[in-house]
């Protein structure tokens, strides 16, 4: 009754406060731009800009093989802005790029030059073969500058009859993926949930601390614990409804909400606990920013690793945002990989309690600090 | 109510003590003052008896609980007005108290009715955070009420309110005591504390330099004087009389007999002069 009592009155001073709708703002916010500016897949089509000097007649028949490769088999006219002038070039959109061909070879290094694009000039030879000049940043790898000088090397024989026989198998047919848009709302519901709850709940309690109300709680009757978890729930609740509020439009039914409402309880206790262990140190929000701050930002780094893939250290691991964020994947992918995920909440929930009895011990000797 | 024994108590945990072999009890039903000037270790007492600070050295008994091991249940049975007001800003009076009331596991007072009690009438609905800062340490004052504590612990509390408020809220503090409900009093306000107070201590540096009731010590350090101001030749004077010495007594009786009086009163010393003469400092 009164831990309920408790929860109840946090509750209403969060909602009287500016914090929880911060974190509110920014899940609507956060909505907002997964819904109306992040497209489902980013672009990955390179732009590639081309000059054909080449008699009218060869320069049709490169464009038809070029345009072999569309994705419509069509050209469209469209206008490049060129030394301040505006030019009719033609563009051909394939899979994995966008040819636009130019009127000049000025044009095709004005682009490279100026507008820091590929550029190429094809020059057809007096032996009716085709010359290749690039035009590059100088920034491109000594692999990439290889790699176009044999580009239009013609296969040898050999190598082309073993490259047609290699059998490429692949382990796994099943592999499921989410969009470029879905893949970034894990490190989302981290950031927004756990990381948000660890600054916020500490801010609460320097609050409690200016406004002195936390010496009149040390004379009543109640206990310590029932204190600091009222504060914990009001972080629960404050993660679960902007966390449900940012996943329900753009997920729709795919993950199982059941499974993310175990993560995301014993993740935002976890954080908060970490929060209010962190504060009990300090006597300010000023003084424990730089400890808030380097846990923030160590929390941060496998955001690179989650995205990278190629980098993933073994210690990364350990940082508990890379669990986190791991677990929402395998939540948002809607695989029901629930043993991975209640392994993680389980793991979540016993460090959390750990640290939460560590921060009683603490509060119960330093409540008045 | 409180059994204070050698109680000693460092900030640093070194041999600087703030408090120094502390000695006192407080009878059930009375008002024990605690007086002294800033920084002279009443807070630290306080803190120490009501939890706030752990008892480092000597002993100390609250309410029947041993602040050693300090039971949570002790504060079922005390209440706690602090100098600084400390209420939730961004809840209501009446929230402030209806929280306050539901950590008890005692029957406790309805909000409105100590509102009332403490002249917040009509304000039960408004932010404590728009309260004026008398407002907020009567609600603070008010808070301390509401398990009916039988220990009551005041610290400076009518420091800052307008005379008539501190009035009240004096009448509040002896009708309690009537009630049969013991106080410790904090305060360096020596009229408050020769108003309400039975018996007081002195403590200066950390150290109890005296306890008594106000009435013995200012019999045993005041000197028994009469102020009389009369009309002689047509001017006003003023003498002031020993009520002890004889041929004080002789010559007032003279002035009364021969003389149109305009006023006289008896002139004890107050407790501040005589906390000045017993520990040869000011209050402040």
């Amino acid at each position: 009754m009164k831990l309920f009592s408790s929860f109840v009155k946090e509750l209403k001073i969060a909602s009287r406060g500016f914090y929880f709708y911060i974190d509110i703002f920014m899940a609507v916010l956060i909505l907002a731009v997964f819904l109306f500016v992040v497209p489902d897949d980013f672009e990955n089509k390179t732009d590639e800009y081309l000059y054909l000097d080449m008699p009218e007649d060869a320069s049709e028949i490169y464009l038809e093989t070029i345009q072999e490769e569309t994705i419509d088999g069509k050209a469209e006219s469209v206008t490049l802005e060129i030394k301040d002038q505006d030019k009719e070039v033609e563009l051909y959109t394939t899979d994995s790029k966008e040819i636009f061909i130019l009127n000049s070879q000025e044009d095709a290094r004005y682009m490279a030059e100026e507008e820091q694009e590929i550029s190429a000039v094809i020059a057809m030879n007096d032996e009716g073969t085709f010359d290749y000049t690039y035009y590059l940043q100088g920034y491109e790898s000594d692999k990439y500058k290889n790699l176009l000088e044999i580009f239009h090397v013609e296969p040898n024989e050999n190598v082309q009859e073993f490259v047609d026989n290699q059998e490429v198998r692949a382990l796994s047919t099943n592999v499921e993926t989410l969009s470029d848009k879905e893949s970034i709302l894990p490190t989302v519901l981290v950031f927004n949930g756990a990381l948000m709850g660890l600054f916020i709940i500490a801010a609460y309690i320097f609050l409690d601390k200016q406004e002195g109300v936390i010496k009149a709680y040390a004379v009543s009757p109640s206990p310590v614990w029932q204190y600091l978890l009222s504060k914990v729930g009001v972080l629960m609740v404050t993660t679960l409804v902007s966390s449900y509020l940012v996943v329900i439009p753009l997920m729709r039914l795919q993950p199982d909400y059941l499974l993310m409402l175990v993560l995301l309880v014993t993740t935002a206790f976890f954080a908060s606990s970490l929060g209010l262990l962190i504060a009990s140190f300090y006597s300010n929000i000023m003084q424990a920013f730089g400890a808030l701050y380097i846990v923030m930002m160590l929390m941060i780094v496998p955001s690179v690793a989650f995205f990278i893939p190629s980098w993933s250290p073994a210690w990364i691991s350990f940082i508990p945002s890379y669990p986190m964020m791991e677990g929402f994947r395998s939540i948002l992918l809607g695989n029901n990989d629930w043993p991975y995920v209640l392994t993680v909440s389980g793991i979540f929930l016993v460090v959390g309690s750990a640290i939460f009895a560590l921060s009683n011990y603490r509060y119960k000797k330093t409540l008045i600090g | 109510m409180i059994k204070v024994k050698n109680l000693s108590h460092s900030y640093n945990k070194d041999e600087k003590y703030q408090v120094k072999n502390i000695n006192f009890e407080v009878k059930k039903g009375e008002i024990f003052g605690f007086l002294g000037p800033s920084g002279a270790g009443k807070s630290t007492v306080q803190n120490i008896l009501t939890g706030l600070l752990q008892l480092q050295e000597g002993e100390a008994v609250v309410a029947d609980y041993d602040i050693k091991n300090i039971s949570k249940e002790m504060f079922n049975k005390i209440g706690m007005s602090f100098e600084q007001s400390n209420v939730y800003s961004k809840l209501t009076a009446k929230e402030n108290l209806d929280f306050y009331s539901k950590l008890f596991d005692v029957k406790t007072v309805d909000s409105n009715e100590l509102l009332n009690l403490v002249g917040l009438e009509g304000k039960e609905n408004v932010k404590a955070g728009e309260f004026s800062k008398g407002m907020k340490h009567r609600l603070t004052f008010a808070r301390s009420m509401i398990n009916e504590p039988e220990l009551w612990f005041l610290d400076e509390p009518t420091t800052g309110l307008d005379p008539s408020i501190a009035a009240d809220i004096k009448e509040i503090i002896k009708t309690k005591n009537n009630d049969g409900v013991t106080i410790f009093l904090t305060t360096h306000n020596m009229f408050i504390a020769d108003e309400l107070c039975d018996r007081v201590a002195f403590i200066v540096d950390g150290e109890i330099k005296l306890i008594d009731s106000p009435e013995n010590l200012k019999l045993q350090y005041g000197e028994q004087l009469v102020e009389v101001e009369y009309i002689e030749n047509n001017e006003t004077k003023i003498k002031t009389f020993s009520t002890v010495f004889p041929e004080d007594k002789k010559a007032l009786q003279t002035v009364i007999d021969q003389h149109e009086i305009k006023t006289m009163h008896t002139k004890e010393a107050t407790l501040e002069e005589i906390f000045i003469k017993v520990t040869g400092r000011g209050l402040v």
